[in-house]
């Protein structure tokens, strides 16, 4: 029943840090819980990414003590092993976990403070009934009801909440909410009615099939002056992505009190600053590069290097972007090379 | 019972504020060297940094201030018209007046962050002013506006 | 402010007249380029669009979600707007007021040459703003919006509300007395459209005493609970005409004088030394607002920008291109009523 989540998170909290969307001054953010009746679960999807339980917008790497001189003492991360439930989080910014996982691990560093948050979280997500108009997850190979990327998938029913544990974590969960009642046949049912309907439901599809081919030879294509002569490199797309990882790491000095630390913020490749060089050069002069950038990123550089679109379709920077530059637009100019392309060869 | 309490007292009144005075080379600083020579006593609360005139002093230098934890700031420096470098004081003057009531907008206690003309014959008058400014501050406590910083 | 006529019906006349300018210049080869809006593909957004030929005019759009500062895109001038052969190119700016405000600063300020920039100038009849009915409207999707009457009609997939016009354009809008662009001597030229002659503003700036009279603690208060859910995005930054340094304060990083981070010590510095490089410079076009991701209305520090400066210097930026900005000017009577005195 919808009005056990109380009792889901008394039982769940001492254990576990609970974050679940909530009203911030207006916004629906992720956040830590404090009082069980303030979680907002009747919404489309959070302004705020999830990215931000694991990657947070300042996120402390470690704290250090000096002598006036020399570094004395490094103070590292303590609350690493802590544990997480992320309840309430929609299919696409639960595949968005996997994307950053992929980044996080990559190579030989891998990044301690986000791959130590991300095992120790266990993930509740809620299946969405009603997408909104700008979501187009079915486009990038998901789904409305996507659950392979959770560990416990609920469905909403209306009255109640049909469970199910997807992952080993997930089933062990369950198994410990003694008070979770069996799903009879007449839920399932509108389960796969809700299921079907919400696919039906999605307004938006982008044909991305093969998009990193037409991307890769057409680099300097003058069609990128076209898409990005009204952005203004203002950074929002790619903060309130949940796939996008930049970050910039800063030291802080408190010289009065002989301590400082360091920390990493969110970072974008839109603004002037993020490619300028020490000798003055910039490759990416300009907002045309710098648009290209992050589109090649999300729908080239991705599936080139991890095989997988770098883009969940949660639609969020097609309602935030402040110039309305849409990126359903972008897409379907940039496919209408292929067919220019095609035409001139067929002519 | 009785010591206890009386120690309890001492220890508030002894808190001191710690003010940040930038004092302009040829007036000001030349005026606190006076009073000091003189033997003008005031309070020992403000820590002196020499700018060569008051228009170096940048609104960066004060928020600055303010953030790292210092409960009171002053900028001083040469009468307008009196200026070494003729006109540096009057573009600081402008510069003053617009931060100081953008502070209190934000909701700075107006008496933090004070500016002054004293001039390097006024040692007695640069006492007095540091007096003042040190009562205004003792009554508004210490800064713990920006304590997240440090 | 008083509505007479239906704001759906002026905004039809202002963007036929608007849509004839812009065919008008383009035939007789006045400009090269137009700047203007376009309809936006989501609800409660405007698209700034470029035009370079007559059948493009059709998409041109006026209406009360053209927040944009279009002077943004001409300083520093965009690749698009320049030709690599001929130079800059002539170019054609739909202008409301605080856009036509902005052009004549930045030319006071030494950064654009109007020369090749016609303003075509449109009486702006306020901005909606959007962030506030999206919070009012909540969590439903918004899939419509357009004015009737005097009211702002917003439609979901169940649900209609209304809002009325007055009370939900921008706070800046509510108080704006320079709707169509001000006409300078210096470029008499430089006007198709609608334009008004402005010498000085009378603003008493009554939506200020309320929060003036607050005790500090409760301004302070005030302050940081509105500035909490800032992430440091500078969209606010990048969508202001004004700002247009090639190194921002805060990434400075020799000495670093604010830092970047979240915390709300870090965010309030941002904002106050933001402000401070704002003072008579803001022409209160309420892009800052308009684009913030988490709503943050800056209006309130936007107006208090606009009252210091026309108290003390009776100044107010963008109207009069003889006078020079306040902070860039000095004199022997400056008041001096906040310095510190002997008893």
């Amino acid at each position: 029943m919808k009005s056990e989540i109380g009792k889901l998170y008394i039982e769940l909290n001492e254990e576990f840090n609970f974050y679940a969307p909530i009203k911030v001054k207006g916004n629906l953010e992720f956040k830590k819980i404090l009082n069980p009746d303030d979680i907002v679960l009747d919404y489309y999807n959070s302004k705020v990414p999830p990215k931000e339980i694991l990657f947070p917008k300042t996120d402390i790497l470690f704290e250090y003590k000096t002598d006036g001189k020399n570094v004395t003492e490094i103070i590292e991360r303590t609350d690493l092993d802590e544990k997480n439930i992320i309840f309430g989080i929609r299919p696409c910014d639960a595949h968005s976990f996997v994307i950053l996982e992929t980044f996080f691990a990559f190579g030989d560093v891998e990044d301690e403070i986000f791959l130590k948050k991300r095992a120790n979280s266990l993930i509740i997500g809620i299946g969405c009934n009603t997408p909104r108009s700008t979501c187009f997850c079915t486009s990038i190979e998901g789904h409305p009801f996507m659950k392979d990327d959770m560990d416990i998938f609920l469905v909403d029913l209306g009255e109640k909440y049909l469970v199910e544990g997807i992952s080993e974590k997930g089933k062990e969960l369950m198994s410990r909410l003694k008070w979770l009642s069996d799903a009879d046949r007449k839920d399932i049912k509108k389960a796969r009615e809700l299921y079907e309907q919400a696919e039906h439901s999605i307004e938006t599809k982008l044909d991305l099939k093969d998009i990193n081919k037409i991307l890769d030879p057409h680099f300097e294509h003058p069609i990128w002056a076209e898409i990005s002569d009204i952005c203004i490199g203002c950074g929002t797309c790619s903060f309130l992505c949940p796939t996008c990882t930049c970050f910039d790491v800063i030291d802080e000095m408190d010289q009065y009190h002989n301590k400082g630390r360091r920390f990493r913020i969110w970072d974008t490749c839109q603004f002037c600053l993020y490619t300028l060089h020490t000798s003055g050069h910039n490759p990416r002069d300009s907002c045309i590069e710098r648009c290209r950038n992050r589109i090649l990123h999300k729908f080239c550089y991705y599936p080139e290097n991890y095989n997988m679109l770098g883009c969940v379709g949660c639609g969020r920077c097609i309602q935030l972007c402040p110039v309305n530059n849409d990126l359903r637009v972008i897409i379907e100019k940039l496919n209408s090379i292929k067919t220019k392309k095609e035409e001139k060869v067929s002519a | 019972m009785v010591t206890e309490l009386k120690q309890e007292e001492t220890l508030k009144d002894i808190w001191e504020p710690k003010i940040l005075a930038f004092l302009c080379n040829w007036c000001s600083y030349a005026g606190a060297d006076l009073a000091g020579v003189s033997r003008i006593q005031y309070p020992p609360t403000i820590r002196v940094v020499r700018v060569p005139c008051s228009g170096r002093v940048s609104p960066y230098f004060i928020i600055k201030g303010l953030l790292d934890g210092w409960d009171g700031i002053i900028v001083s420096g040469c009468h307008p018209g009196d200026c070494h470098y003729l006109t540096g004081n009057l573009v600081a003057r402008r510069r003053f007046a617009i931060l100081k009531e953008l502070l209190e907008f934000f909701g700075i206690e107006p008496g933090r962050v004070n500016f002054m003309w004293a001039s390097a014959a006024e040692g007695e008058r640069f006492a007095n002013l540091i007096k003042k400014a040190t009562e205004i501050v003792k009554k508004l406590g210490p800064n713990k506006k920006f304590e997240s910083k440090w | 402010m008083v509505i007479s006529v239906s704001i759906e019906s002026e905004n039809r006349d202002i963007e036929n007249s608007m849509k004839e300018t812009a065919r008008a210049l383009l035939k007789e080869k006045k400009v090269d380029v137009i700047i203007g809006y376009s309809k936006g593909t989501v609800p409660l957004s405007s698209a700034p669009i470029l035009i370079r030929n007559v059948d493009e005019v059709e998409r041109l759009v006026w209406n009360n979600l053209c927040y944009i500062n279009l002077a943004k895109y001409l300083v520093p001038r965009i690749p698009q707007l320049i030709d690599p052969e001929k130079g800059d190119l002539n170019v054609g700016i739909i202008t409301k007021g605080c856009v036509g405000r902005a052009l004549i600063h930045l030319r006071t300020e030494n950064q654009i040459n109007l020369e090749n920039v016609i303003m075509i100038g449109i009486p702006c009849n306020g901005i909606i703003n959007r962030k506030k009915i999206e919070k009012e409207i909540g969590e439903n999707e918004i899939l419509e919006l357009f004015t009737s009457g005097n009211e702002i009609i917003v439609k979901g997939k169940d649900f209609e509300k209304k809002f009325s016009f007055e009370d939900y354009v921008n706070e800046l809008c509510k108080v704006c007395k320079i709707k169509a662009p001000p006409k300078i001597k210096e470029l008499q030229g430089s006007y198709v459209g609608e334009c008004q002659e402005v010498s000085s503003i009378d603003d008493n700036f009554e939506d200020l005493t309320e929060f003036e009279s607050k005790p500090t603690v409760e301004k302070w208060n005030y302050i940081k609970d509105t500035l909490q859910t800032c992430t440091r995005c500078y969209a606010c930054r990048e969508a202001c005409p004004m700002c247009y340094c090639k190194l921002c304060f805060v990434d400075q990083n020799k000495p670093i004088w604010f830092q970047k981070t979240t915390e709300i010590s870090d965010i309030i510095s941002f904002h106050l030394v933001r402000a401070m490089h704002l003072a008579g410079r803001c022409v209160a076009c309420g892009a800052c607002s308009s684009v913030c991701p988490v709503g943050i209305d800056l209006n309130l520090i936007n107006r208090k920008l606009e009252k210091i400066v026309k108290e003390r210097f009776d100044f107010t930026s963008g109207i009069d291109a003889s006078k020079m900005p306040p902070m860039m000017e000095y004199s022997m009577d400056d008041a001096e009523e906040f310095m510190l005195e002997e008893d």
